[in-house]
């Protein structure tokens, strides 16, 4: 079977751990995002025949001045990125999170998450923000923790784009 | 409120001046009103900020907590990862602080451990007595004496069991899991190699160990996570109970195997873990039931065939004299059914009690004494034989033997069914054989051509006195010298006279002449010169008119007559003798 690691980025409050909630196997409760800093589950995805094991790494959110442990992040296939679209700061975060899992494992598939999309009303992101994300080689998707909009296309954006970057399937 | 504000707001225009009658009221009211005017200011200036000063929320912060504390546990939450973030932090930056802070609290807790560790010594010393009593313990005894390790270790190592219950082998930096046993135990075994990973890191990034080492082993209860770092992948034991040493090895040894067989693909791998398949068989050794003592594990699996010595004893104690035994009647039965003139109908054995039934020609051997030939103990052999008369031909041949009952010169033999007698016998003894030899069981007819009658006792002596004639001959020669004629013509006269009367009395003579030498020289012209001497003596023996002979035999020195010394016998040889047949003739059989 074919596993890949993708690690789940955002700072505080984007709303990342209850966006996948549904949608993943867990093992282990959220107490470990307080204690040990990560939480894993697991996502098995179908891509043109292939199954897919996305070994989905939840990485606590940080605070602005905290960085991201990059012991987590070392060897993910993907990332996704999650950012809280009521809530400019978390966007404008997103390149310096980028920066930092860029020096990690450079470039690998990488999508962004712009979630609570279902509050269309206090929605703080112009048309602009988002035109902005393919320039910056970011993949995105709306995403809404509460109707569960956008998730599964996310996960199977980043399954097939993990396969399509694997040097020994190419 | 806003009664005094009111009448300021009001009294705002421009209209009232300084130094006017304006400038005189605000005088007045600044003295009259003044102070409340300023609290009235602060007062609006706190509604508009609603914010606390460090001192006010000095004074309120401990009835907050307080208050909130009691009401649920949110503050306690919120709370949480900062205290334990100050705690870190504080560990961080100096150690000591926090441990002289904590030491305390751990002083109680580290006594409890002890206790804890000295009860299971004294469980351990308590096993050690218990088995210093047995014969094994004995045996450790000597161990702890030859090697010089305490006792109680001895017995330790040597009582302590551990079980691998799952390896899970590792992707180090991506934390996937390669391989994992047993199979069954789930998928969550990604899920979990991943945590491990992460709390492997985790220690790492916390405690800065990166220097000094990985996190290698916890545990919970008598459960132990044994993780053994590689390069490329790791490999992580779950073990139950107290693991040896060897484990360590035993890991060390499979991960670095690991690392050489599959380095191009450890080097390659992106996340496809089919070709790590072929680890599971080194991982399943890892994951056996092992017992502390590989010698005990022996002797545990020894003893586990120990119950089958004493049966196998038992099984060849009594199956041994069984087979014996069965082998013995077989023979038994076998003999008897061989013996001729025995006819076996049933055979029972019970209890070593031997029984035979059957039927038995009153000529055949006795049926004990079969049985006594074989090694058999007669004295438990019951027979029932009934008398029959046989007609094999080893009973119908000693039948005719008991009832012609023939002389000694005549032999007796079966031809299948017909009674064959040769040799000399009487002439009475002939007529009783052609009488009674075709009515006996087993008999047909009988041959007595081979049978001749004997001579009256004249003519035997007649006989026996013709053939002691002798015609002796010179060394190497076949010439008849007088002495030689003589014997010839000696013997004529007793072969003519015999003849005669013999024909007399129904019988037929036959000559014979056998020639000889001594042994001296070789065969061939031995034979031709006895020879020439029978030839000699056959052209006297013709002038005599004794021309018909029954064979002339030229025996050279084989076959030599027997007598006295060696000079007589070798004269004796060199000789022609005679020798006389006297057959009934047609007439008289």
């Amino acid at each position: 079977m074919i596993q890949k690691k993708v690690c789940m980025v955002g700072v505080q409050g984007t709303g990342k751990t209850s966006m996948v909630q549904r949608f993943v196997h867990s093992l282990f409760s959220e107490r470990y995002l307080s204690t040990v800093g990560v939480k894993i589950d697991r996502k098995v995805i179908s891509v043109a025949g292939d199954e897919v094991n996305l070994l989905l790494w939840d990485i606590e959110g940080r605070s602005q001045e905290q960085e991201v442990p990059t012991s987590y992040i070392r060897g993910a296939h993907a990332v996704l990125y999650v950012a809280d679209g009521t809530r400019r700061t978390t966007f404008e975060q997103l390149p310096q999170l980028r920066d930092l899992v860029r020096s990690t494992v450079g470039d690998v598939p990488s999508l962004v998450a712009l979630n609570k999309a279902d509050l269309a009303e206090q929605w703080a992101l112009t048309r602009g923000d988002e035109a902005a994300l393919p320039d910056a080689g970011l993949h995105h998707v709306r995403t809404s923790a509460k109707t569960g909009a956008g998730v599964e296309d996310a996960f199977h954006w980043l399954a097939k784009e993990v396969l399509r970057a694997d040097p020994s399937r190419r | 409120m806003p009664e005094p504000r009111a009448p300021a707001a009001q009294s705002a225009p421009g209209d009232l001046e300084a130094g006017g009658p304006v400038g005189q009221l605000t005088e007045v009211r600044e003295l009259l009103f003044g102070a409340e005017r300023r609290q009235i200011e602060e007062l609006r200036r706190r509604l508009d900020t609603l914010e606390l000063s460090p001192e006010e929320l000095a004074e309120q912060l401990p009835r907050a907590v307080t208050l909130r504390t009691a009401r649920d546990r949110e503050l306690a939450a919120a709370l949480a990862p900062t205290v334990e973030r100050a705690i870190g932090e504080s560990v961080r930056r100096n150690p000591r602080d926090l441990a002289t802070a904590i030491f305390p609290v751990l002083g109680p807790a580290i006594r409890t451990a002890i206790a804890e560790a000295m009860a299971g010594l004294v469980q351990s010393v308590n096993r050690a007595v218990e088995h210093s009593l047995s014969p094994r313990g004995l045996r450790w005894r000597i161990e702890s004496w030859r090697t010089g390790v305490p006792f109680a270790q001895v017995v330790i190592r040597h009582t302590l069991v551990y079980r691998v219950e799952q390896v899970f082998l590792v992707h180090a930096e991506t934390g996937l899991l390669l391989a994992h046993v047993p199979e069954q135990s789930g998928d969550d075994a990604n899920l979990v190699s991943g945590m491990l990973t992460a709390i492997r890191d985790f220690v790492s990034d916390s405690f800065q160990s990166r220097d000094t080492g990985e996190l290698r082993t916890f545990s919970a209860g008598d459960v132990c996570v044994l993780a053994e770092p590689g390069p490329q992948c790791y490999l992580a034991a779950v073990v139950r109970g107290q693991y040896a040493r060897e484990l360590v090895a035993k890991l060390q040894q499979t991960l670095e195997t690991i690392h050489v067989r599959w380095a191009d693909a450890l080097g390659a791998f992106a996340g496809d873990t089919a070709p790590f398949d072929g680890t599971r068989p080194l991982l399943e050794e890892c994951l056996k039931t092992v017992l502390a003592d590989d010698v005990r594990a022996g002797r545990r699996g020894i003893a586990r065939f120990a119950w089958a010595i004493p049966v196998a004893l038992l099984l060849l104690a009594i199956g041994v004299p069984l087979a014996r035994a069965n082998q013995r009647w077989q023979r038994a039965v076998g003999a008897l059914e061989a013996e001729p003139g025995l006819v076996l109908v049933r055979a029972e054995r019970d209890w070593g009690r031997w029984t035979f039934t059957g039927l038995r020609d009153p000529l055949a051997r006795d049926p004990a004494a079969v049985l006594a030939g074989l090694g058999a103990d007669t004295a438990r052999v019951d027979g029932r034989w009934e008398p029959f008369v046989s007609t094999e031909p080893p009973l119908a041949l000693a039948r005719a033997r008991r009832v012609l009952d023939p002389p000694p010169t005549v032999a007796l033999r079966l031809a299948h069914d017909t009674l064959v007698a040769e040799g000399i016998a009487p002439a009475p003894w002939i007529a009783r054989a052609a009488s009674l030899g075709p009515v006996l069981p087993g008999v047909t007819s009988v041959t007595l051509a081979g049978v001749s009658q004997e001579l009256p006792a004249a003519l035997e002596a007649l006989r026996r006195d013709a053939e002691a004639r002798r015609v002796l001959f010179a060394v190497g020669s076949a010439a008849l010298d007088s002495a030689a004629r003589a014997a010839i013509a000696a013997f004529a006269t007793r072969y003519e006279r015999l003849r005669r009367e013999a024909e007399a009395r129904g019988f037929d003579v036959a000559l014979r002449l056998a020639g000889r030498s001594d042994p001296t020289g070789g065969e061939a012209l031995n034979r031709d010169l006895s020879r020439r001497r029978v030839e000699a003596v056959a052209v006297v023996l013709a002038r005599t008119g004794i021309a018909t002979l029954a064979g002339a035999d030229a025996l050279g020195s084989s076959n030599p007559l027997d007598d006295g010394t060696a000079a007589d016998r070798a004269r004796l040889n060199r000789s022609v003798s005679f020798s006389i047949e006297a057959r009934l003739n047609h007439g008289g059989q």
